[in-house]
């Protein structure tokens, strides 16, 4: 391999677990085989990465476990394209390339001291669990942690052994609920807009962090605007097909921005200054 | 020796067959009735009296390239563990690229802030960047669409190139604008120049005079654009007759867009980089199937956008675009840039 | 003046329809542009000359609402071909009809004045004056007209709601497929090394398949497509041909032989040459001309246990 650094070029892991989240997303636990790379790997809450199987292709993904527990890269994969449909054939102990970390990340250093509101839907729980989870390792940092969440129905919940967990803890306000009424489903049905205005959290000394689908977003961000939540205290993680991951290829751009390079992170603000084209 | 040069037109072949020795040169030659940059070899048809049909852009970009090779190898002892084994190829050859056009060259400045000019650059590009000398001719007359003095630039524009040539009669004016363009300039068939610097300055000064102007000035319509996003009145109107080919964004000296996808056979492959255009329905599509760019007039906006408003709002007020006119000269159905800019500038 | 009936034509349909598509100057004298206009103070802009190349039925399947478009008889196949595969709603489409004996290759003209800047362009009977730096050059339209024009039998459009200016014959004889024939007396090598000489200039742009009015995947094309997977990204000189010869198969039957593929080509294949071909290979094997008649059944679109000129191998 030469010296020059080359950005195209995976690093060689192994899938050391998978999960089967709901019944189309699955998570893996990739470790990356160079044991002196996993050791020097490192990279900050909302930065994403690009997995390759080789023969298929390459797609990405928010790294969503924690730079706090850094054991494995965890990443969580909705089937709905090519790549992402080979990925679900994978087992474990299959080799996976990996590009990361790539993009920007939470501006967390600035939400210490406050209060933090997560909004998420289905697979757009992803991006918030590495950012929950990093606060609740440095719990002491922020204030009140709310967590909104919702799916469709029940079994499209992620990560179901964290909420579990995160409604049990005392220092988290875990507030869940589906779409529609589901058999054996006791606690809120509703879209999740909705329930956050029922919920109606105070703005103040608050960030808003909110990830999930188009729909939900563009109506949590009216829900926010009606609770008066600033267009600077909400911040949105954004998805666009991309491929090369380090804002040259052209494609994932809105505007002068590269969502791959300059987000996928971006405040309301920012958004705002964008041409509209999500 | 002298700062500048002229070598009689008889003596071309021999300074080509000359730099053939240590260099790749690429050329314009004639292939039928379109101009192509070609490996050279003596006996080729060269073409000099007008840009090729497509610039030289994919010598150093070229329209597919492997970025690496992948290998599954199956473990002799466990037949079910297989390892994996990447192999990447960065070794390029010194070239020259000798006749380009002004636009031409200028089109690899465009590249270099977005390729070279970052914190990831890109090893491919920059490898063969680093080794490729351009010798660009000065343009002695406009051609059909052209307007680089529109967007800042002009037919001797010298940004980008490392030798600048200028036909003068019985030969042509030499005049290295870089440390590599000296190298090249050290050839002893050269004559000395400094007779025909001034004829070469007129003959730009003439030139430059001739190209057409669809636009006075620029100033304001990075703005103007994006106050105009939004208007899909405006868009559909401009690009009501486009078909949304994408022989504009490849016969274009400055559109860098790339796709990347695999191949395989059996237990090998290369994962492969090849040009891709905005205006294509599936550059932005995603798998959820969701396309922020679905209509065409979104795809061609964002093309004028990303040329005439995003690239300059990110680099200096740097346009990119050289006014080369190709995309005018061989759309399909005659779509003009440079008429979408102005009427933007006056909606 | 032909232009002021054109005008007319288009100010009497466009209270009718949401859109007219017609033609206006383009970048140069040489270049006519299509012009999709739906004010009466646009009419003025249109243009009628033998430069008016582009075929405009090519958008129709892509618009909304009521559309007028100016047909020259060779276009008006599409809107015969598009009637029988159902792809518009005929009542929806205004044809204003143009009779035409002959347009004019743009390509043609630039090779004989050596791609020039042209400064004017002017007819003259039979003949084109393109004014050029150097001064004005006369050219026979006859000697610049695409291939299509030499044999063309549609001198008035096939479908017209309005025509403007009168019905004509056609000049011309009928196509005996001469080219093609000498063509596929070389040698299979000779052949497949003409082709991949061709080819190799392809940069993938397809242009031609979008400018083609037949070409109606166009967003679902195999050419780009990695479900199914039949085409790679290569810019080879295989993957090359195999999109080519799919867009020639695709076109069996259904070729209205309007040629724009061949004229959009900014890297001057004669792509044209395949469909001819194939529409050779049609008429001989089932007496069928496409985009002729909007009750016929295109050939592919049907399946004969035994097909009357088609011999069959013994099983």
């Amino acid at each position: 391999m030469s010296s020059i650094h080359n950005p195209y070029l995976p690093e060689i892991g192994t899938v050391i677990k998978i999960i089967d989240e709901t019944p189309n997303i699955k998570s893996f636990q990739v470790v990356l085989n160079n044991p002196e790379k996993m050791k020097n790997f490192t990279f900050e809450p909302g930065q994403v990465g690009q997995l390759s199987l080789f023969g298929v292709g390459e797609s990405t993904f928010v790294i969503n476990s924690p730079p706090t527990r850094m054991d494995y890269l965890q990443f969580s994969v909705m089937k709905a394209g090519e790549v992402t449909s080979a990925l679900h054939e994978l087992a474990e102990g299959d080799q996976i390339g990996v590009r990361a970390p790539l993009g920007n990340w939470f501006p967390y250093a600035q939400m210490k001291g406050k209060q933090i509101l997560f909004i998420g839907g289905g697979i757009g729980l992803a991006p918030l669990r590495t950012l929950i989870l990093f606060m609740l390792d440095q719990r002491a940092d922020y204030g009140d942690i709310t967590i909104i969440y919702g799916a469709r129905t029940p079994n499209d919940l992620c990560y179901k052994d964290e909420l579990k967990e995160w409604e049990e803890r005392s220092d988290v306000n875990m507030i869940l609920t589906v779409d529609n009424e589901f058999p054996g489903w006791d606690k809120r049905v509703g879209l999740v807009p909705n329930v956050l205005k029922e919920v109606a959290p105070s703005p103040e000394n608050t960030v808003a962090i909110t990830c999930g689908p188009p729909i939900m977003i563009k109506f949590t961000l009216q829900a926010l605007s009606e609770l008066k939540f600033k267009d600077d205290q909400i911040i949105t993680t954004l998805e666009k097909r991309m491929k090369c991951g380090i804002g040259i290829c052209g494609r994932c751009n809105i505007g002068t921005m590269y969502v791959c390079k300059d987000g996928p992170v971006f405040s309301l603000t920012q958004l705002n200054e964008l041409p509209a084209e999500l | 020796m002298a700062d500048t040069g002229f070598l009689p037109k008889e003596n071309l072949p021999a300074l080509l067959e000359a730099l053939s020795k240590k260099f790749a040169v690429f050329a314009p030659v004639l292939d039928g009735e379109v101009v192509l940059f070609k490996r050279f070899a003596p006996g080729a048809t060269l073409c000099l009296t007008r840009p090729a049909n497509l610039p030289p852009k994919g010598i150093i970009f070229p329209q597919s390239e492997t970025l690496f090779n992948f290998n599954f190898k199956k473990d002799p002892e466990d037949p079910k563990k297989t390892s994996l084994e990447l192999k990447e190829n960065l070794d390029f050859v010194p070239t020259i690229i000798f006749g380009s056009r002004p636009c031409d060259a200028q089109g690899f400045r465009i590249y270099d802030r977005v390729y070279l000019e970052t914190d990831t650059a890109d090893p491919y590009y920059k490898g063969r960047r680093e080794k490729t000398t351009i010798i660009t001719l000065a343009c002695n007359a406009p051609s059909p669409g052209c307007f680089c003095t529109s967007v800042g630039r002009g037919p001797a524009e010298s940004d980008g190139s490392d030798l600048m040539m200028t036909e003068l009669g019985k030969g042509y004016f030499f005049e290295p604008m870089t440390e590599k363009g000296k190298e090249i300039f050290k050839d002893s068939l050269f004559e000395d120049g400094s007779a025909y610097k001034e004829q070469a300055q007129k003959a730009h000064e003439r030139v430059s005079a001739l190209v057409k102007k669809p636009f006075a000035i620029l100033e304001g319509t990075p703005e103007k654009l994006l106050s105009l996003f939004e208007n899909s009145q405006f868009w559909e109107g401009e690009t009501a007759k486009c078909i949304s080919c994408g022989a504009c964004t490849y016969l274009c000296p400055t559109c860098y867009c790339f796709n990347i996808t695999d191949e395989q056979v059996g237990n090998s492959g290369e994962r492969i980089r090849s040009w891709d255009a905005c205006m294509f329905f599936h550059f932005t599509l995603e798998a959820s199937s969701h396309n922020p760019r679905q209509n065409k007039h979104q795809r061609l906006k964002n093309r004028v956008g990303h040329k005439f408003s995003y690239y300059p709002k990110k680099y200096q007020g740097v346009i990119a675009c050289c006014g080369c006119g190709r995309c005018i000269r061989y759309c399909p159905m005659s779509v003009d840039i440079s008429e979408i800019v102005a009427h933007a500038q006056g909606a | 003046m032909f232009i002021e009936k054109l005008k007319e034509a288009v100010r009497k349909i466009l209270p009718e329809v949401d859109v007219v598509i017609g033609y206006r100057q383009g970048f140069d004298p040489l270049h006519a542009t299509p012009y999709f206009l739906d004010k009466p103070e646009q009419v003025d802009q249109l243009i009628w000359n033998p430069l008016c190349v582009q075929n405009l039925c090519s958008y129709i399947p892509f618009l909304k609402g009521k559309v007028g478009v100016i047909v020259k008889g060779c276009d008006s196949r599409a809107i015969v071909q598009y009637m029988q595969e159902k792809l518009i709603t005929r009542e929806n489409i205004k044809v204003i009809g143009v009779p035409c004996l002959r347009v004019i290759s743009v390509k043609k003209v630039m090779a004989a004045i050596n791609q020039q800047t042209v400064q004017e362009v002017t007819f003259e009977g039979d003949n084109i004056i393109v004014k050029i730096p150097e001064g004005p050059k006369t050219i026979p339209s006859a000697d610049v007209a695409p291939r299509k024009c030499a044999t063309c039998q549609l001198a008035t459009p096939l479908q017209y709601d309005v025509l403007a200016g009168e019905a004509i014959q056609s000049n011309k004889p009928q196509d005996t497929f001469e080219e093609t024939k000498e063509f596929e007396k070389l040698s299979l090598e000779e052949r497949r090394a003409y082709w991949e000489k061709e080819f190799d200039r392809c940069i993938r742009c397809y242009a031609c398949r979008n400018a083609c009015p037949m070409c109606i995947c166009q967003d679902k094309c195999i050419a780009e497509s990695r479900d199914p997977h039949w085409t790679s990204q290569r810019a080879n000189v295989t993957e090359k041909a195999m999109f080519h010869m799919i867009h020639g198969l695709h076109l069996a039957g259904r070729c209205i032989s309007c040629e724009e593929c061949e004229r959009v080509c900014p890297m001057d294949i004669p792509v044209a040459k395949i469909k001819k071909k194939i529409s050779m290979d049609l008429k001989e094997l089932f007496g069928y001309e496409a985009g002729m008649n909007p009750d016929d059944t295109p050939p592919m679109y049907t399946f004969k246990v035994e097909e009357a000129t088609i011999e069959e191998h013994e099983i």
